[in-house]
């Protein structure tokens, strides 16, 4: 499984997002624990990385020892589900195979987040979190298989040039 | 036959600057908050332009560097364009936090000294550490929207060429 270029690439990718999905996953965490400990000023600065992309607003977030998580529900399911995804990876896609996965069940998978985020803007409902937290995660489980795949192509595709030109500079030298 | 290298540049300026621009206004920058609608979205149509822009099949590759760039860009012009909107995202943020406090949700202790603190001119450490983590953010949503992008927008079937022109069989008479 591991003795292909395509495998071995592929498994160090997953195995740095795997790392940074961690990282990521733990800092939201973090900065409601800073923030209950007295330390505002780490805290501050960890909502203030994830405030580019979430609006925070504390009625729509999960609460962690008394504090608001960093983000809201739904970017907390999104997240927790490109975790699963990541676990979810290796047996569905495997290390030896780049596929990305058809347009349209990621529609499908998009779908049921598209609606409830719709209709909450043109005010038709307001969601609980938790609704929000389920479908960020089943739109969240899917991405992992395009974001793979995507860099595995980019890396290998670069390897393949720095070869190319290796090979050629040591065919000159021969020559 | 060579293969053409795709530009990636000119996409991304322009996906990037409007995807900026809207991340960067007050009210439509919400849609970021629609999981990043305005990067994802913004890097998805960059590829789709460059897939236009070329006679090669895009890979996955191709989308990820597209939409990185996408992501780039449209930090630095987020970036530029709330630099005069920030007195007034920081009171709109002040008014929207407050409004959810009237129902007794607590707010989070760093985000109040973050609203207090941000009211005012930034210093040139504290904007370039904006931009670089927003950079930094946005090229990783961009990388996953170019690649959704050459899953939506991006033909994978090869162009078929017409086919060779073959010369007509001898018929009876031509044999003799």
């Amino acid at each position: 499984m591991f003795r292909t270029g395509i495998s071995r690439t592929v498994l160090a990718i997953y195995l740095l997002t795997v790392a940074g999905t961690a990282i990521w996953l733990s800092a939201i965490f973090l900065a409601p624990i800073l923030a209950g400990r007295g330390s505002a000023g780490a805290a501050r600065f960890i909502y203030a990385a994830f405030s580019p992309i979430c609006h925070q607003v504390p009625g729509r977030c999960f609460t962690f020892q008394g504090q608001p998580l960093a983000v809201c529900g739904r970017c907390l399911g999104i997240y927790t589900g490109f975790a699963a995804g990541l676990v979810l990876y290796p047996f569905g896609r495997g290390f030896s195979k780049l596929e990305l996965p058809s347009a349209r069940f990621f529609l499908l998978l998009t779908l049921p987040m598209a609606m409830d985020g719709a209709a909450g803007v043109l005010g038709f409902w307001a969601s609980p979190i938790s609704v929000r937290f389920v479908t960020g995660v089943v739109w969240g489980t899917v991405l992992p298989f395009f974001f793979l795949t995507g860099l595995a192509d980019l890396f290998l595709a670069k390897r393949r040039k720095v070869a190319r030109t290796l090979e050629k500079i040591r065919v000159n030298n021969v020559e | 036959m060579d293969k053409q290298k795709p530009e990636y540049l000119r996409p991304a300026l322009i996906s990037g600057a409007i995807a900026g621009v809207l991340s960067g206004l007050p009210f439509v920058s919400a849609g970021n908050c629609l999981c990043c609608l305005w990067i994802i979205g913004g890097a998805a149509i960059a590829t789709k332009l460059l897939a236009k822009n070329t006679s090669n099949i895009l890979t996955s590759g191709d989308g990820a560097i597209v939409g990185a760039l996408t992501g780039i860009v449209a930090a630095v012009v987020d970036t530029i364009v709330k630099i005069p909107l920030q007195p007034y995202n920081m009171a709109l943020a002040r008014r929207i936090i407050d409004k959810v406090s009237e129902f007794g949700t607590e707010m989070p202790a760093g985000l109040d000294g973050l609203l207090e603190g941000g009211s005012g001119i930034l210093s040139p450490g504290w904007f370039l550490m904006g931009l670089f983590i927003s950079a930094a953010v946005f090229a990783v949503m961009g990388v996953l929207g170019g690649i959704i992008g050459v899953s939506l927008f991006v033909n994978k079937k090869p162009q078929a060429s017409p086919p060779a022109a073959t010369p007509p069989l001898p018929g009876p008479g031509d044999a003799a």
